[in-house]
């Protein structure tokens, strides 16, 4: 489905951050294998882009710089590459921010900063490892309240959007779809879609009930213990 | 062996004491500091070996006798290795983690139990991280230095440089090859050794990041900080975090800055003095040169200029045959683990293993086929050589260590976005290990320079043959030296000092300066 948020939750060391990395071709799975549009994915891409945990941004490059290098394979000519950069800066929110160093701006600038340079990319899947979980909540809830405009919107090729979060308030807040992992080895143990119209606030009741599900979900698996 | 493997611990032995000491009293007193490390800063980025035909002089002259050439040779090591360790030393000091700091104020641990329970063991890392190059550095002047001459006498002091010296010398070329295969042996041993011990110092007293009390936060659980994940990281990434410094953090008041700044202009001053001192013999040449020598020397002042430009360019060859190679085999080796497993090791056994006792056979063995290929460039050719294998493993040890610790993330990102291979390298890997390429380099320079004090002029190197260059600066000075010209060579290394220290106050310097506060890859890391 077009502009889906998929987020995937589960308790730590389940290995939420292992399925996502294959799903953009970082780590090669030792069964079944990952399909973009009909072709196999084997390598990284610049299709399927990666949002890090620990905001990633080259300290020696400037913003613009930085979201440039997200366009180097397509071989764009430097005015192309320049406006294209511009625009996604803009669209997330940075204009005036081009020539700032990564070290003048503050975190939420920074994850800003690697969203566009993932953006300019023209990925088709946007695949984020608990992206807000480095910054403070104010910071991250405005982040949050932008994401999914921002991501879906006009001027970006994305189709789709693959979360990885900790925090069961953002993946109500964002998701279409979530995927609940537990136990060992990790199956996916519940799917749930949410059905509420955006923006989506957490004193509806019915964000309170897709939390209690979630929790319920992600409840330790007790161990069977085999009687003799 | 034993004498010469001996006089190298014990020299790295006084550093690391000296170095314990020395950083305690400069965190406590800051004029102090200020001094030390503007001293420490220069000095480290100055090749003072250089200077040494004239600190020699004093040993070998003014005490004299076995205690003389003894104390000679422990203090050219000790030169050429303490800086590093006393600044590795400065620097763990400087970073040990304000909260285990208040608990040892907490429980009044006085002078001794802070140095033994937390200084000392938090200093472990760096000190291990820097031996391995520290020993490489001793094992090479260490062979160098235990014979040398002055005037017409030659000095030397028991130890294998000397005996594979006189085999050498006396064509016991087999004799020779048999105590250059017990160096080796014992070279490998011990660098097999230090490997060891700096990982295990790494996993002993390593803490699993410099921000580990970040595991927990806002009641959640913090994968990435978490010390089981921290313990797979492998080794050599954790090394690499102590072998470069980053600028100590200082919560200075305006006012105090401006005092430090003068304070550090002092610490130059001293350092540019000490240089000058040490150049004993400035003081012979002042109190004992006839007028007309001092007419003689400074109308001799032009061409010494050139002298030392000749040996910048050749400097400056070594120095960038160096880097191109490290940078794409460091790169290179990085992709590809099995074989970087199996050649590091063997890099930096080579690396100890000091050339100036191989080199005679070396060349006697290549010589008529590089004469063939090289002609009257042949000499030439050996020096740069000469140069190159005592020098290129600085940077490629040091580049090498900052590929290993570029942040994860980079690698998934260049390999996200598809980047090419000269996109990597200009975007992202150099300026990455930027820091580690300055520092890496500046100790390839500084050996490059004792390695042309070696080559550019080596009577009787093998088979009565002499190598020599041209023109060059250290071919002069070895030649002033011989014939007991004390006016000429305090005058060249005078001319040279002030050179050097201006060069490393001007380039060095701000490199460093320029490495620490633009290309620190572990800022591009936003982790609260």
């Amino acid at each position: 489905m077009d502009n889906e948020l998929i987020a995937i939750v589960g308790p730590s060391g389940v290995g939420k951050s292992t399925l996502l990395r294959i799903l953009g071709g970082f780590i090669r799975p030792t069964e079944g294998e990952v399909i973009l549009l009909g072709k196999k994915v084997t390598r990284p891409t610049p299709k399927i882009a990666l949002i890090h945990q620990s905001i990633a941004t080259f300290p020696w490059l400037t913003a613009l710089e930085n979201v440039k290098l997200g366009l180097k394979y397509r071989n764009l000519t430097k005015e192309e590459e320049d406006s294209i950069a511009r625009k996604m800066l803009e669209l997330v929110g940075l204009q005036g921010f081009e020539e700032f160093y990564p070290k003048q701006m503050s975190g939420g600038m920074r994850q800003r900063v690697a969203i566009a340079r993932a953006l300019a990319a023209d990925p088709y899947v946007l695949l984020m490892d608990e992206p807000f979980a480095h910054l403070d909540e104010l910071t991250a809830e405005g982040l949050r309240q932008e994401i999914y405009s921002t991501l879906f919107s006009q001027d970006t090729s994305l189709k789709a959007a693959v979360l990885v979060s900790h925090n069961m308030n953002e993946v109500v807040e964002l998701s279409d779809r979530v995927f609940v992992l537990n136990g060992r080895p990790a199956t996916v143990v519940g799917e749930v879609t949410i059905e509420m119209e955006r923006p989506r606030s957490p004193r509806d009741q019915k964000f309170q009930e897709y939390l209690d599900l979630l929790y319920k979900l992600l409840t330790p698996v007790k161990k069977k213990v085999k009687e003799g | 062996m034993g004498a010469t493997t001996g006089r190298v611990f014990f020299t790295i032995l006084l550093s690391v004491l000296s170095g314990w000491l020395l950083g305690y009293v400069a965190l406590k007193n800051r004029t102090f500091e200020n001094i030390y490390i503007s001293l420490s800063e220069v000095l480290e980025s100055v090749p003072v070996i250089t200077f040494f035909p004239v600190v020699l002089i004093f040993f070998v002259t003014d005490i004299g006798g076995t205690i003389g050439s003894q104390l000679a040779v422990i203090f050219l090591v000790f030169t050429a290795v303490v800086w590093n360790i006393w600044m590795g030393i400065y620097q763990a000091f400087k970073t040990v983690p304000e909260n285990l700091r208040e608990v040892s104020e907490n429980l009044r641990l006085g002078f001794w139990g802070k140095m033994t329970k937390l200084y000392i063991p938090f200093s472990v890392p760096r000190i291990a991280a820097n031996l391995i190059p520290s020993f490489a550095d001793a094992m090479f002047y260490i062979t160098v230095s235990e014979v040398f001459s002055v005037g017409n006498s030659t000095y030397s002091v028991f130890g294998i440089g000397s005996l594979i010296y006189d085999l050498t010398t006396a064509g016991e070329y087999t004799y020779a090859l048999y105590s250059l295969g017990v160096l080796a042996a014992v070279v490998v041993v011990v660098t097999l050794l230090l490997r060891e011990f700096a990982q295990y110092s790494v996993q002993r007293y390593g803490l699993d990041t410099e921000a580990s009390s970040n595991a927990v936060r806002r009641g959640r659980f913090r994968i990435r900080y978490s010390s089981r994940l921290s313990n797979a990281v492998s080794p050599v990434t954790k090394l690499a975090r102590y072998a470069i410094r980053s600028r100590a953090q200082e919560a200075e008041i305006e006012e105090e800055r401006e005092k430090s700044h003068h304070l550090k202009t002092l610490g130059q001053i001293i350092a540019f003095v000490f240089l000058i001192g040490i150049s004993y013999s400035v003081f012979t040449v002042i109190s004992s040169v006839p007028d007309q020598t001092w007419g003689y020397l400074l109308s001799t002042t032009p061409y010494d200029l050139i002298l030392v430009g000749a040996d910048y360019l050749r400097v400056g060859i070594i120095a960038v045959i160096s880097l191109v190679i490290a940078l794409f085999l460091g790169y290179w080796l990085s992709l590809h683990v099995k074989t970087e497993r199996a050649v590091v090791p063997i890099i930096q056994t080579l690396a100890a293993f000091p050339a100036p006792a191989y080199f005679p056979l070396l060349f006697a063995f290549t010589y008529p086929a590089v004469e063939r290929a090289f002609g009257s460039f042949t000499d030439e050719f050996y020096v740069l050589l000469l140069g190159f294998i005592s020098t290129f493993y600085y940077v490629f040890y040091s580049y090498w260590l900052g590929v290993k610790n570029m942040p994860h993330e980079y690698w998934e990102v260049m390999d996200n976005l598809n980047l090419g291979f000269w996109q990597r390298m200009s975007k992202i890997v150099i300026p990455s290990t930027f820091p580690y390429i300055v520092s890496g380099l500046t100790s390839t320079i500084n050996s490059a320079w004792g390695g042309l004090a070696i080559g550019e002029y080596w009577p009787d190197i093998y088979d009565g043959k002499t190598l020599e260059v041209h023109t060059g600066l250290m071919k002069y000075l070895a030649l002033a030296d011989a014939q007991g010209n004390l006016a000429v060579v305090g005058w060249l290394s005078l001319i040279f000092s002030i050179i050097v220290v201006i060069y490393s106050v001007l380039f060095t310097r701000k490199l460093m300066d320029l490495a620490r506060e633009k290309y620190v890859a572990e800022e591009g890391i936003y982790a609260a």
